[in-house]
């Protein structure tokens, strides 16, 4: 038994790295947190499960390949398969225009609902996004219901929240956090049984259909995989699949019957719109969104900057218990990485205390930077030479005076090439705090390229954006400095 | 007339090293006393004593509000000369900054570095850093003044104006206290000298008695070595 476990682990192992041979399909999809779609087996997490498991496998067997599963992050899905990491890719795909811009797309083959979960209390106040006007509405990034949430923003003046799973949405739903989740009928079902005193409207607030993607130069494999879905509607092998997990509806049905229809066209197909035009749409959000990480950057900074001055003082004066707990703190937030110090703040501290996003990310960037600040401040402190300490002494300088007009100046001056060195990082550091779901430079330029399909002008800007923030920072430093620091004689 | 100066039987270990074992010094209004010894004698650890840098173990320190100038000075790097000299008298004292400021610079004036009041001390040179040094422990007006080796760093051109300059304050009423190693500096300009040898008072008198006719063996082995120094000079 044992020996089989080896053995079936090392083929995996192998199969990793060996050529890919024309027996398998490598199929693509993301395990993370995809029930229904494609998820680890709770019994034995070596398997996944779901149904689009099982439609993978469906096709596999009709190409006469093995499947092998590639685990890719949900929102990079389409680059994955423009790179040809996998040969076709399904996990609850969305058919959108530009997605078939840039990839060769299925049938579609499952239609979907975007419903409106609130809570049981809310059921009454909160029928649509129009009741919803100045409230926090949530949803799964770079998916129609996030497009769907930034129209209603702009209509409606709703303010859109984007998550990257489908769990948050709904737990911070529970807490108060957002006062409505939109995402699809499938993913809503799920929470709902798993969250309680959740309630979703059964109207839709849209349709949407899932499909499978391949890249463009695998158009001759994507004609055989909509042959093989043809078939399997037709003989019921799709409706058997989504009827052991749950999800079938009879929408599908009429589904079914305009796919058979030769001349069926995709909903997507039609509407093409320009890299101009997609540029000009998002543009002003990606300004925002770095007018926001510049604001939470300087935030958190001066944060940073205070507490690590406290800090340094009370290990440079305290006493020895003092010391003992500021070295500890110290240790613990440099030690530990910042992302994890973010999700206890947020989500951790959610039972005692419920920190909105951009406060909780602010806390957790200001207390983590000022262990490090903190450092550089004790180290400039202790640079100052003594001797000067005693003249300050002698003169009938207070401790206090000696630190604020001798000790401290001095120490600034010498800090202040390592801050506007961490400043610059805190800056770049600042886009963890998506997974907040405060939506910075770094991740509002990933929901623009997951929408155009292309990280090449999303990046650039994105890019232009930082240095342009970077750059000013730097020259100035350095100016200071060289005012600091005249020529020597 | 009493003393500005009076410490009797100073006694300062530092760890297993006994530096001082049963030190007095004495000094009166207008002395300029010179504590001479090898290096480790106790020179300078004296001099902290007396400006309550450090405490002695046993013994007792009568002495004046005492400025000191530091054999490296240690100004303070962000502040220009005049500000060096003007800071405590601002806050300290809270003297106007106005007034600190005419003050100082008719200090710096009189040193004769008046021209270099708005160099920053990396821009100086040892002679210059030095007098700016003295200006800052001048500004508060001390009774007592404490100097750690103000030669060490001076060409004799230099020695000899420095040694005008602390006649100069020693006669306006000023006592001055200073350690050195060089002979001739302590027999042209100060008025009693202190020979120390491992943590004790060898002898002292006046500067001509005890260098040209030294009592004590601690004394002459001190002038050999010293003499010896200049000669390979």
């Amino acid at each position: 038994m044992r020996r089989r476990t080896l053995v079936a682990m090392l083929t995996l192992a192998l199969a990793g790295v060996a050529p890919v041979t024309a027996q398998t399909l490598r199929w693509g999809g993301d395990a993370e947190g995809g029930a229904p779609f494609v998820e680890a087996d709770p019994n034995d997490p070596n398997k996944l499960v779901g149904f689009d498991v099982e439609i993978a496998e469906l096709i596999a067997r009709k190409l006469g390949r093995t499947p092998q599963f590639v685990q890719v992050q949900f929102a990079s899905l389409d680059q994955s398969a423009r790179r040809g990491d996998f040969d076709i890719g399904l996990s609850g795909i969305e058919d959108i225009p530009a997605r078939r811009q840039v990839l060769a797309v299925s049938v579609p083959y499952y239609e979907f609902k975007e419903v409106l979960t609130v809570r049981e209390a809310d059921r009454d106040r909160y029928r649509s996004l129009a009741d919803l006007r100045g409230r926090r509405v949530a949803t799964l990034g770079g998916t129609i219901a996030y497009d769907l949430l930034l129209e209603a923003q702009r209509t409606y003046a709703i303010t859109a929240v984007s998550y990257d799973d489908d769990v948050h949405p709904y737990s911070d739903l529970a807490l108060g956090r957002v006062d409505a989740v939109v995402l699809d009928h499938v993913l809503a079902d799920r929470a709902m049984r798993r969250t309680d005193g959740l309630v979703t409207h059964p109207e839709a607030l849209a349709t949407g259909y899932y499909v499978i993607i391949t890249a463009r130069e695998n158009a001759e494999l994507r004609d055989r995989v909509d042959q093989i879905l043809r078939d399997a509607m037709r003989d019921g092998s799709l409706e058997t699949i989504f009827r052991k997990w749950n999800v079938w509806t009879d929408d599908q049905l009429r589904l079914y019957e305009r796919v058979a229809n030769p001349s069926f066209e995709a909903v997507g197909s039609s509407a093409a719109t320009s890299a101009a035009t997609q540029v000009g749409r998002y543009l002003p959000s990606l300004l925002r969104a770095a007018a926001l990480t510049l604001v939470l950057s300087c935030a958190a900074m001066a944060l940073a900057v205070a507490l690590g001055m406290a800090i340094a003082i009370g290990r440079v004066y305290g006493d020895g218990v003092t010391r003992a707990v500021l070295t500890t703190y110290v240790e613990v937030m440099r030690g530990t990485p910042v992302l994890l110090q973010l999700f206890v703040i947020y989500y951790g501290l959610a039972s005692v205390v419920r920190l909105p996003a951009f406060l909780a990310a602010l806390l957790g960037l200001g207390l983590n930077y000022a262990a490090y600040e903190s450092e550089i401040y004790r180290s400039a402190l202790t640079a100052v030479p003594r001797g000067q300490l005693e003249a300050a002494r002698i003169l009938g300088f207070t401790p206090l005076q000696t630190l604020r007009l001798i000790r401290a100046p001095q120490a600034f001056r010498l800090a202040l090439a390592p801050m506007t060195n961490d400043f610059v990082a805190l800056l770049k550091d600042s886009s963890l705090v998506s997974v907040l779901t405060v939506v910075e430079l770094t991740k509002q330029t990933q929901i623009f390229a997951a929408n155009i399909g292309s990280w090449l002008i999303p990046g650039l800007l994105c890019a232009a954006l930082y240095l342009a923030m970077s750059l000013p920072l730097g020259y100035l430093a350095r100016r200071l400095e060289h005012r600091w620091t005249l020529p020597t004689p | 007339m009493t003393p500005v100066l009076e410490a009797r039987g100073l006694r300062l270990r530092r760890g297993a090293r006994e530096i001082l074992r049963g030190v007095d010094v004495r000094a009166e209004a207008g002395g300029i006393v010179a504590l001479m010894g090898l290096s480790g004698s106790g020179k300078t650890t004296i001099l902290r004593v007396i400006a309550g840098l450090e405490t002695p173990d046993a013994g007792e320190v009568r002495a004046a509000k005492a400025g000191m100038v530091f054999q490296f000075h240690f100004l303070f790097e962000h502040l220009s000369a005049i500000e060096n000299v003007m800071l405590a008298p601002t806050h300290v004292q809270r003297v106007s900054r106005g007034e600190a400021r005419e003050r100082a610079q008719s200090l710096l004036d009189r040193l004769g570095i008046g021209h270099r009041a708005s160099a920053l001390p990396k821009e100086l040179s040892g002679g210059e850093a030095q007098r700016v040094a003295i200006a800052r422990a001048l500004a508060v007006d001390p009774p007592l003044l404490l100097l750690d080796e103000p030669t060490a760093s001076l060409d004799p051109a230099r020695r000899n104006e420095l040694g005008e300059i602390l006649q100069d304050l020693a006669t306006s009423g000023r006592t001055l206290v200073m350690t050195s190693h060089d002979e001739d500096f302590v027999r042209d300009f100060a008025t009693g000298v202190i020979i120390l040898a491992d943590g004790l008072v060898a002898e002292s008198g006046l500067p001509a008695e005890v260098l040209n006719a030294p009592k004590h063996a601690a004394t002459r082995q001190l002038l050999q070595v010293e003499r010896s120094r200049t000669a390979t000079r």
